[in-house]
């Protein structure tokens, strides 16, 4: 036992509210002694453990790296505010949680990032953990400080403090990336990434720099030198099927958000949804087959003794033998007393089949997710669901005994009118009739949930700005009002956080310094209430020079150079502002595995055997 | 098949609450493929329970679970058990239990707990020694409605200094009214809490209070008062 696991279990952990976050020793986590490991990797997610271990992709990677002998993952979490403070009060590092290794003395500190709000606590993190903030001032015995997941596509705010970043699918270029590690090891920093910067998918944001004009205009984010590519290649695994996938799953002491197995059955999803940055970045669909799926079920169970599975994808319901799926799943987990939930169905390929079959199961909540009020911005978000089919898909629901759904919007969607936002309360007034039409018993409950659209980096809607603070306050109220029916219940999300969220998703380097500001103000953990500061937040914006609400609200010209242009994600900017056109045209575009439409993904996949559906290369 | 398991919790385990525990335990039991008994209704539980929740932090050497198995369970089948628990849940034994005993945790009247003694030993014999004359051992406990004070002298049942152990040894009543907590009855000895554990959970025989496993084993002396909840001698 190390000096710092013995303090940290013996004297720390009796003195924290929640210690059974910080044992690391759960089941099927791994413990490798380090002197036997020739690659050690600390898998980061800035926030909670309850957050963080109810994350897919974590869960992927630690299995990956573990599988390999000789090579070691383990993870760490923000710490709870009770421990934090003793961390510091105290000067003990920020260590991992399987062995309390502290994470300057891993090869590799990998972040992941989710969601524009846990940016602050990534720096607090390092902070805490005693690695310098600007990778430039990294020296070579330091850990490389990298970073990956959705937030990639637009690293951009956070570039001075990642060595590098991963684009796309880990699951092979992660391997790569620590067999040539393990190779070059004793090299200096900077040539061991030079070499590093050849493997497709890894992103040096050193070796890249934003050039202005003399005015000071933004010209794009070029390469130092013409040895890099313009254009970083997005990592993609173009068999699914054959890609592994963890069956031991950790398995969490305590409560977390989502404390249960969950199955992938595809990644990407084509519907083309034009808010969606994951429609987009994922592209395109590959799906594992059937047999695959029930074969890792059948070894999770063994190995989790988990009591429930979810079936998880972008739109679950579009796998192509969903019903054969979960007819043969429900059938083996029910003989062994697992239930199955289905978190993200698509109302359009919901059957009342399906409903029983699930049902049948569980009596999980129900949702939906029209995301607008009227056919017309539907259409222009490409959301291709009708009013009737969603009544419909409800009326089976609750004739098949459901008593409440929730119901998915967003405000501020490009083009929204007030007659869109009445769309919605009068949405939710006909789920409460196709109650009483199904013969439901009382009333429902009918939950409206409405989040503020941000705009995202690598999606039709790029270039257009948030609206401002006081509009989307109007808006709220304005909903508030309409949705005062008897049995439905209105949510909405905080103007500030989406304000905060908008800002931070389209920004560029010029960022880098609001986030260090905002870390040293105290900022953290900040898509949480109890933490979420907006006013520090501003303040960090304003000593830098930089002002919250205009970077939320900035409209980009479709011919401006975007921070992110230099980041190749598949699908092509041309495809974007043709689907960007269409969406102001309210013209909607069919899913693709219904006929390529050319978006760029194909000339990605140039060089694999496996293309799947992608087939133009082309571009009108 | 229902079964009393005692087991221990120790190491980082201590630092598991109740529904952790619980949690950790079913788990297990799926892993190891052993085949729970399940409560009917809407939401089925797993028939699965413990004597007596333990403070977070604080080990033992003695928990019991009270589980419903369908069908026989081999010694085979309890290694499986053991293999799928995490270190530091140690399964020390086990007995069947007879049809119409009550759940374990209702027949649970009193618990004895240890401390290792820091240095002043007599300081403590003497504090000990006045808190046993005491008439009275009034401590403020909060609850639902506020605070509130209780008398735990009537359920101090035993408190002793092992002198060559270095321990101080408490016997206190649990019980409807919470009985004493071993906190409390440290801290009116100005006695820190480190390495505080639970040596034993007893249940009431007759006049007596005797360890599950030692009821579980004179079945033929004691049955149960199904009425009072708890163990008789038989006439
Ligand atoms: S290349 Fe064609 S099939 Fe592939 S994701 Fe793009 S539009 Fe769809």
């Amino acid at each position: 036992m190390s000096s710092y696991q013995a303090y940290f279990r013996e004297k720390i952990l009796p003195r924290v509210q929640k210690p059974a976050r910080y044992l690391g020793n759960e089941i099927n986590a791994v413990v490798k002694p380090h002197e036997q490991c020739s690659m050690k990797v600390v898998l980061a997610f800035p926030d909670l453990y309850e957050i963080g271990m109810s994350h897919l992709g974590l869960k992927i990677l630690y299995h990956i790296i573990n599988a390999v002998p000789r090579w070691t993952a383990e993870r760490v979490f923000m710490p709870g505010d009770d421990l934090e403070k003793i961390l510091r009060k105290e000067n003990f590092p920020l260590c991992s949680l399987e062995t309390v290794t502290p994470l300057r003395q891993f090869d590799i500190v990998g972040f992941t990032l989710q969601y524009e709000l846990s940016y602050a606590t990534i720096l607090r993190m390092l902070k805490l953990a005693g690695i310098l903030l600007l990778a430039s001032e990294r020296d070579d015995k330091e850990p490389l400080v990298v970073a990956g997941g959705p937030g990639a596509f637009n690293p951009e705010p956070l570039a001075p403090f990642f060595d590098f970043v991963l684009l796309g699918d880990a699951e092979e270029a992660f391997p790569e990336v620590l067999r040539l590690l393990e190779e070059i090891k004793d090299l200096p920093r900077r040539r061991r990434l030079e070499l590093l910067a050849g493997i497709r998918g890894v992103y040096v944001p050193a070796f890249y720099r934003e050039e202005r004009d003399e005015a000071g205009i933004y010209l794009g984010t070029k390469p130092v030198s013409p040895h890099y590519s313009s254009r970083v290649k997005r990592a993609v695994v173009a068999n699914l099927d054959k890609a592994p996938y963890p069956t031991a799953f950790i398995v969490p002491y305590c409560d977390i958000v989502h404390d249960r197995m969950v199955l992938e059955l595809f990644r990407g999803c084509t519907r083309g949804c034009r808010f969606c940055q994951a429609g987009m970045i994922y592209r395109p669909v590959r799906e594992r087959k059937k047999e695959t799926l029930l074969a890792l079920a059948r070894e999770m169970v063994r190995a989790t003794g988990y009591e429930e599975m979810a079936l998880s994808s972008l739109s679950t319901g579009d796998y192509s033998a969903i019903t054969e799926l979960v007819n043969e799943l429900g059938v083996e987990l029910t003989k062994e007393g697992v239930s199955l939930s289905l978190p993200s169905l698509r109302l359009d390929s919901f059957s009342g089949e399906l409903a029983r079959e699930v049902q049948r199961l569980r009596k999980s909540g129900l949702t939906f997710a029209p995301e607008a009020g009227t056919q017309r911005l539907r259409d222009v978000i490409n959301k291709n669901i009708t009013e009737e089919d969603l009544l419909a898909a409800v009326k089976e629901a609750f004739a098949a005994g459901w008593t409440s759904v929730k119901l998915y919007f967003m405000l501020g969607l490009p083009t929204e009118t007030d007659e869109d936002l009445h769309g919605i309360a009068a949405l939710a007034d006909r789920v409460l009739q196709a109650y009483k039409e199904a013969g439901g018993q009382g009333r429902p409950r009918v939950t409206v949930s409405v989040s503020v659209f941000v705009p995202k980096p690598h999606t039709p809607f790029q270039w257009h700005g948030q609206l401002p603070k006081s509009e989307i306050l109007h808006r709220q109220r304005l909903l508030r009002q309409a949705l005062r029916l008897p049995g439905v219940h209105f949510q909405w999300h905080g103007a500030e956080m989406s304000l905060l969220e908008a800002a931070l998703s389209r920004g560029g380097r010029e960022l880098a310094p609001v986030l260090m500001r905002a870390a040293e103000l105290g900022c953290k953990l900040d898509s949480w209430d109890d933490y979420f500061r907006f006013d520090l937040w501003q303040q960090a914006f304003a000593e830098e020079g930089l002002d919250l609400a205009a970077c939320a609200e900035k409209s980009l010209a479709t011919s401006d150079p975007l921070p992110w242009d230099h980041l190749d994600a598949g699908v092509s900017k041309k495809y974007l502002l043709r689907e960007y056109r269409r969406a102001l045209r309210g013209e909607t575009t069919p899913d693709c595995r219904e006929g390529c439409l050319g978006c760029g993904m194909a000339l990605l996949l140039a060089e694999e055997d496996d293309k799947g559906v992608c087939t133009r290369a082309d571009l009108d | 098949m229902r079964i009393w398991i005692k087991f221990a919790k120790q190491d980082l385990m201590r630092y598991l609450s109740h529904l952790d525990l619980m949690r950790t335990w079913q788990r297990a039991v799926r892993r190891a493929a052993l085949p729970l008994v399940y409560s009917r209704g809407f939401n089925p539980h797993p028939k699965l329970s413990f004597a007596s929740a333990l403070p977070v932090g604080v080990a033992s050497a003695a928990e019991y679970a009270d589980i419903y198995f369908a069908g026989e369970l081999s010694a085979a089948d309890m290694e499986k058990l053991q293999g799928a628990l995490p270190a530091g849940l140690a399964l020390l034994c086990w007995r069947s239990v007879p049809e119409g005993i009550p759940p374990l945790m209702s027949l649970v009247r009193a618990a004895a707990w240890s401390v290792p003694l820091p240095a002043g030993v007599r300081k403590t014999e003497a504090r000990v020694e006045e808190l046993l004359h005491a008439p009275f051992l009034p401590v403020r406990r909060k609850g639902k409605k506020g605070e509130k004070t209780v008398d735990i002298r009537p359920s101090v049942l035993q408190l002793a200094v092992d002198r060559p152990g270095r321990r101080l040894t408490m016997l206190l009543a649990a019980g409807a009214d919470g009985g004493a907590r071993p906190r409390e009855v440290l801290e009116l000895l100005a006695l820190p809490g480190n390495g505080l554990q639970r040596d034993e959970i007893l249940l009431a025989a007759g006049p007596y209070l005797q360890a599950p496993m030692a009821v579980l084993l004179k079945e033929k002396e004691v049955s149960l008062n199904a009425e009072k909840d708890y163990y008789q001698l038989r006439q």
